[in-house]
C-alpha cells in the first residue's frame, strides 16, 4: 500500500503540502503536486499515479474539469479522484459523486478525515 | 473690492451646491446607465463585510490555536528535557540500581509516549496553517470586487469631466488568476442555504444518495 504514487492538486502551495505531509504521516510518502488541472493532467499523462487528490477552485482548469477529463480518459479513468474543497454547497457535492469522484472532503478537515476516506478508498478498490 | 462672505451667509449656499452637484450625479448615474452597475457593485459590499470579518476570524483562531500548540510543546520540551538529565544523573551516580528500579525503561516508555504527543501538536500546527488557502480565496474574491467598483468610479469619472479636461487613469489593479466562478469558503453559513458546514454533513449526504 505504501508503494501507491499520489498526485495531490491544489493552486495553494500551502495546502499542497499539508495534504502531502498528511499522506506520508499516514503512510504515502510517495506524492508529486500540481498547481492547477492543467498541470496535474500533463503529469497524469506522463507518469505514473494511483490516486489523485484535488481541489475544486483553481485556475486554468478547476476540480471539476480535471474529474471529466480523467474519467473521460481510458488511460486514467480507473485512477481514484478524491475531492479536497472549501466549495461546501450540496449541489458540488452530489455532482462530484455523480461524475465520479471517489471521495469528497470539505477544508478545513482534520488527519484523521483524510486517512479514513484514502483507507476506505483504497479497500473499495482492494488495495 | 469684494467683501468676503462670513461663514453663516456661505452656509446656506453651500449647501445648495451640494444639493445641486448630488442632483446633477444621480442624473449623469442614470443617463449613463451606472446608477444600477454601482447598486449592484454596492450590494455586494455587506458580502464584501461578512469575508473580510471571516479573515479576521479564522486568521485569529489560527494564532490562537498555534499559539496554544506551541505551548503545549515546550512545556513537553522541558520535561523530556529534565527527565533525561534526572535519568542520567542516577545513572552516572549508581549505574546497577537505576537499571535495576527499571528507571532506564520506564523513561524510555515515557519518552515515547510524550514524544507521539508532541508530534501531534506539531500535526495540529502544520493543519492550522489551511487558513491561507481558505482566507486566500475568500481575499481574492474582496479584491475583485474593489477592483470592479474602482473600474466603475473611474469610467463615470471619465464620462462626467468637464470638457478639455483629462483625468488621470490609475494603474490597472492587479487581478487575481482567472478562475471559475465558485463560491469558494462558506463565510456566513447560518445565512446560506443548501451547503454543508462539516464532515459529517457531507458523508450523510453522500450515504442518502447511496455513496
Amino acid at each position: 500500500m505504501a508503494d501507491l504514487r499520489f498526485l495531490i492538486v491544489d493552486d495553494f502551495s500551502t495546502m499542497r503540502r499539508i495534504v502531502r505531509n498528511l499522506l506520508k504521516e499516514s503512510g504515502f510518502a510517495d506524492a508529486d503536486e500540481a498547481e492547477d488541472g492543467v498541470a496535474a493532467l500533463q503529469k497524469l499523462r506522463n507518469g505514473k499515479f494511483d490516486f489523485v487528490v484535488t481541489d475544486i477552485n483553481m485556475p486554468n482548469m478547476n476540480g471539476f474539469q480535471l474529474l471529466a477529463e480523467i474519467k473521460g480518459d481510458e488511460k486514467l479513468k480507473h485512477l481514484p479522484v478524491l475531492m479536497v474543497t472549501a466549495e461546501a454547497r450540496k449541489e458540488d457535492i452530489v455532482m462530484a459523486a455523480q461524475n465520479g469522484a471517489a471521495g469528497y472532503i470539505v477544508k478545513p478537515f482534520t488527519k484523521a478525515t483524510l486517512e479514513e476516506k484514502v483507507t476506505l478508498i483504497l479497500k473499495k478498490m482492494g488495495l | 473690492m469684494d467683501t468676503p462672505e462670513t461663514p453663516s451667509n456661505s452656509a446656506p449656499d453651500v449647501h445648495q451646491k451640494i444639493g445641486s452637484l448630488t442632483r446633477q450625479l444621480h442624473d449623469a448615474l442614470n443617463q449613463l446607465g451606472y446608477a444600477d452597475k454601482l447598486r449592484g457593485s454596492a450590494g455586494e459590499l455587506p458580502d464584501a463585510q461578512n469575508r473580510l470579518s471571516y479573515i479576521a476570524r479564522l486568521t485569529g483562531e489560527a494564532a490562537e490555536k498555534v499559539l496554544g500548540r506551541v505551548e503545549q510543546a515546550k512545556t513537553q520540551h522541558e520535561y523530556i528535557a529534565a527527565e533525561t538529565k534526572r535519568v542520567l544523573d542516577a545513572l552516572v551516580k549508581d549505574p546497577v540500581a537505576t537499571v535495576a528500579k527499571g528507571e532506564i525503561y520506564n523513561h524510555l516508555v515515557d519518552m515515547e509516549r510524550v514524544t507521539r504527543e508532541a508530534d501531534e501538536h506539531l500535526t495540529e500546527i502544520m493543519m492550522a496553517q489551511d487558513f491561507h488557502d481558505l482566507t486566500g480565496q475568500v481575499i481574492a474574491r474582496v479584491v475583485t470586487l474593489a477592483s470592479t467598483i474602482e473600474q466603475q468610479l473611474v469610467q463615470l469619472l471619465v464620462q462626467t469631466a468637464p470638457a478639455g479636461y483629462t483625468p488621470a487613469a490609475p494603474a490597472p489593479a492587479p487581478q487575481p488568476a482567472e478562475r471559475e466562478h465558485l463560491p469558494g469558503p462558506v463565510v456566513d453559513p447560518e445565512n446560506t442555504p443548501d451547503v454543508v458546514t462539516d464532515q459529517s454533513q457531507v458523508d450523510d449526504l453522500l450515504a442518502s444518495l447511496g455513496f
